[in-house]
């Protein structure tokens, strides 16, 4: 306890650059990595022109490219792999600053779900009945928030 | 010990999936660089290709360390690498704030607002916190909360409705959300704000799903 006390704030603050070392090196390069080989796998094989087309007039409501809707699904698995599909989109100037805006609240508001099922509903005991309707409040958020976002950006 | 080993050795008709001569001749092609040389979208299975470029210093005015006009693996490394100072000084504040008492507060504040907002009582504020911090201590705690009683059934798949969507919210915002918020149009606070207010819009109609058709005798 008295050498918790004297912690000072600077200690304490590398304790917590600590943390976000790791959460970089654990989480966050590997889903940027994993994220930024899909798009360039998507490009090279033509696949993801294809997506663009396909998902245009879908996308297209919330003022979106077609392809954007990779940030999407890139998100459901990891939040980490949304912002990097994300990134990688706007690298490849397929995104534009307010394209990335409107879909910034999104990649949280239905990020890493695959992930959460078992992290949160499992550890916290929800029944398995409820889950369908909690996913789909997610994403309903998700489009919301595109919604909102396009008249903002 | 030896006799574990032993039948170990003895054990040797292992079972293969089919997947797994599937994914052996895969990783054969994939590595083997024969697709290098050829054009189109069979070069999307070859592991050079994959693998990617780094970028290069093509305007030195304006290029960073990532460079410019990267790709593949190579060019994501260095953009997540390149993350990592804003995650680490956003988590290194986060850590101040809590230690000088800021989540205490921010537990404070949320305690009677709590019924009203989701219809949990305020002894939840804790776990809430929590939650922004970390999903899977949030998940914990929550089911803590029901174990003891202090949380009924209802309140409990309300309470994680609003956890399950933007989970983590603020060490994630803060973490991953960094990557894209050089590029952002509007001011960073603004989408977070539009996070919370949908996160407690989704829990509420949980609640009012459960309210209506699923009331918990009392």
């Amino acid at each position: 306890m008295a050498a918790e006390q004297k912690k000072t704030l600077p200690d304490i603050f590398v304790e917590g650059a600590k943390k976000g070392w790791n959460v970089g090196i654990s989480s966050i390069i590997p889903n940027v990595l994993m994220a930024f080989v899909l798009i360039h796998a998507l490009r090279l094989s033509g696949l993801l022109d294809m997506l663009g087309v396909v998902f245009n007039p879908v996308m297209g409501l919330f003022g979106l490219p077609g392809q954007a809707v990779m940030v999407l699904v890139g998100a459901w698995m990891s939040m980490g792999g949304g912002v990097g599909v994300a990134a990688s989109l706007y690298a490849a100037k397929i995104l534009n600053p307010t394209h990335v805006t409107i879909l910034l609240p999104a990649i949280f508001l239905m990020g890493a779900q695959i992930q959460y099922m078992g992290r949160l509903l499992g550890t916290a005991g929800i029944q398995g009945r409820y889950y369908p309707m909690l996913f789909g409040i997610s994403i309903l958020n998700a489009i919301i928030s595109m919604i909102i976002m396009r008249i903002f950006a | 010990m030896s006799e574990e080993k032993k039948e170990s050795c003895e054990t040797q008709s292992v079972k293969v999936p089919w997947t797994g001569y599937i994914a052996l001749a895969f990783a054969v092609v994939f590595f083997s660089g024969l697709l290098a040389s050829q054009k189109g979208w069979i070069t999307a299975f070859d592991f050079n290709a994959l693998a990617g470029k780094f970028g290069v210093m093509k305007d030195a005015a304006k290029a960073t360390f990532q460079g410019q006009g990267g790709f593949g693996a190579r060019d994501g490394f260095m953009f997540g690498f390149g993350l990592l100072p804003s995650v680490m000084l956003a988590l290194g504040m986060v850590e101040i704030v809590d230690h000088l008492g800021g989540l205490k507060a921010a537990e404070k504040l949320l305690t009677p607002i709590l019924r009203p907002l989701l219809g949990i009582p305020g002894i939840a504020g804790l776990a809430m916190v929590t939650s922004f911090q970390s999903t899977d201590a949030g998940a914990g705690m929550t089911r803590m909360l029901r174990e003891t009683g202090c949380i009924t059934e209802n309140e409990k798949t309300v309470f994680c409705a609003f956890q399950f969507s933007a989970g983590g919210t603020v060490t994630n915002y803060l973490a991953s959300g960094a990557a894209l918020f050089s590029f952002v149009t509007v001011p960073i606070v603004l989408p977070l704000v539009l996070i919370f207010v949908l996160k407690i819009f989704g829990a509420n109609l949980v609640r009012l799903y459960l309210n209506r058709f699923e009331k918990e005798s009392v």
